[in-house]
């Protein structure tokens, strides 16, 4: 039986890793920093999937991304998802050369001219994760944002959830806009808006703050992957402990051993363990 | 070590990863599309993600093919195929049309039938438990029952197989990893599965 996912977000702007709240960005640091203050080789360890955005506002610079997705990438051995602003098929060949696995396409769901299908059609559908940034009004119901949130698209959730489940994709990322950031725990509202019969794999996200919030997040059975994007409710060891506790809780995640990549496997040292 | 490795470059999927769990390692593996190299090469790493067809074109076209076939089975070179190249390695693969493959795995490889799958998503994606023997060389190390990273909606049986075998389930039993001689190949990704994946690496270079 498959497991379900533990995912940590980065959040790239120009250079520059973020925090997000109601998707305003905050700066953090750069990659060094990162690696520096938070260990992020890491902190890879204790996650089955890591998702980069390239979350800049206006121009990005592909290259500059593909370069810190590299560094980035060397040295975790998980299946890596990078996106943010994908709208051709040689942005997304670019991003799958430097380390990239899957490819993910949010505001390019929303035109319909055939991309996705192309993208399908170049790299197997099975590499394209539709995230989907949603958003309650004030009357209570759901709606989808494009552009990093700056724009709404006309209709339901509901309706934008179906139509992207139906479309060539291998998995749908729903983000809560009103949570982001908050540390208060998952908007569980957005599970509701997906079709009955919901055939992909769902990765809930927007509003972890503890491992009590993940929890909550793979209690419903409708949630395939947990994702977070929060460095520091996660400093030091908090993202292990974090899964430690969910095994123990019963959560079915992959079981691996965290020491044995800290302690660096290689192959001219039999015993496992290196400085 | 003295060996030389190889990692064979045909333009499908993230050989990156690849490299970099070599890298993790210790080794210092080369990246190659020429067949001298690869047939001179002790051992090869055929890694690849994508259509079967199109990749057996790509390897028959570079002479790929037979570089593969002469470095294991003339000289002994040890092999490692993941994923697609693991479903190089069978009789014959049916993705968009029947194809012969490299023949050094004598299983051919189809897609998961509705049947088969019963309630299992297609494609099989994610990290799953695969079930090898205590006597496997790839695993050891390993617990019998290990979770490793797989992508795919094509599969090879392990029937009348008479090499080590680990399966997986998706729906239906099948082989999700084998070795024999100096052949080996995993339908999963061992460069995405944490530690199990790199014990894994590290057991098949130490060989």
């Amino acid at each position: 039986m498959l497991k379900k996912r533990l995912i940590f977000t980065l959040l790239y702007n120009q250079g520059q890793f973020m925090l997000s709240r109601n998707f305003r960005l905050q700066k953090v640091g750069d990659l060094k920093w990162l690696q520096t203050n938070y260990n992020f080789s890491h902190i890879s360890y204790s996650i089955d999937e890591l998702i980069v955005l390239d979350v800049t506002r206006g121009e990005r610079n592909t290259e500059d991304f593909c370069s810190a997705l590299k560094t980035l990438t060397e040295g975790c051995f998980v299946p890596i998802a990078a996106g943010g602003g994908v709208n051709t098929v040689g942005h997304a060949r670019a991003l799958l050369h430097s380390g990239a696995d899957k490819v993910v396409v949010n505001t390019a769901l929303y035109e319909d001219d055939g991309f996705i299908g192309e993208l399908a059609s170049e790299f197997g559908q099975q590499c394209i994760v539709a995230s989907m940034d949603i958003k309650r009004a004030p009357d209570g119901s759901y709606q989808a944002w494009a552009e990093c949130g700056s724009r709404c698209m006309e209709g339901s959730a509901k309706h934008w959830i179906e139509a992207n489940a139906g479309n060539a994709v291998g998995e749908i990322y729903l983000n809560s806009i009103d949570c982001d950031g908050t540390g208060q725990g998952y908007d569980l509202g957005l599970l509701d808006q997906l079709p009955p019969n919901m055939s992909k794999p769902v990765i809930l996200a927007g509003g972890v703050g503890n491992a009590i919030h993940l929890a909550a997040g793979f209690a419903d059975p409708r949630v395939d992957a947990a994702a977070t994007a929060h460095l520091f409710n996660f400093v030091g060891d908090g993202l292990k402990q974090a899964r430690q506790s969910l095994i123990a809780d019963g959560v079915v995640l992959p079981i691996w051993d965290v020491q044995l990549l800290e302690h660096h496997l290689r192959l001219d040292d039999s015993q496992g363990q290196d400085d | 070590m003295g060996a030389s490795i190889a990692v064979i470059d045909y333009g499908m999927g993230n050989i990156w990863s690849v490299l970099s769990a070599l890298r993790y390692l210790g080794c210092s593996p080369t990246v190659s599309g020429d067949p001298k190299e690869i047939a001179g090469a002790d051992v090869l790493l055929l890694p690849g993600v994508g259509s079967f067809r199109k990749a057996m074109a790509t390897l028959q076209q570079k002479s790929l093919d037979k570089a593969i076939l002469d470095a294991v089975q003339n000289r002994g070179s040890k092999i490692l195929g993941i994923c697609l190249g693991m479903q190089l390695m069978g009789s014959r693969g049916s993705e968009d049309g029947n194809t012969i493959g490299l023949g050094l795995i004598p299983n051919p490889v189809d897609r998961f039938t509705a049947q088969e799958a019963g309630s299992s998503k297609i494609p099989h994606i994610g990290f799953d438990v695969v079930r090898s023997s205590a006597d496997s060389s790839l695993f050891r190390g390993i617990p019998e029952a290990a979770d490793f990273y797989f992508v795919h909606s094509y599969r090879m049986l392990a029937d009348g197989l008479s090499g080590k075998k680990a399966t997986c389930k998706c729906g239906v039993d099948f082989l999700a990893a084998y070795e024999q001689d100096n052949i080996f190949a995993t339908q999963f990704h061992p460069e995405k599965s944490q530690s199990n994946g790199l014990m894994l690496l590290k057991n098949f270079l130490a060989q």
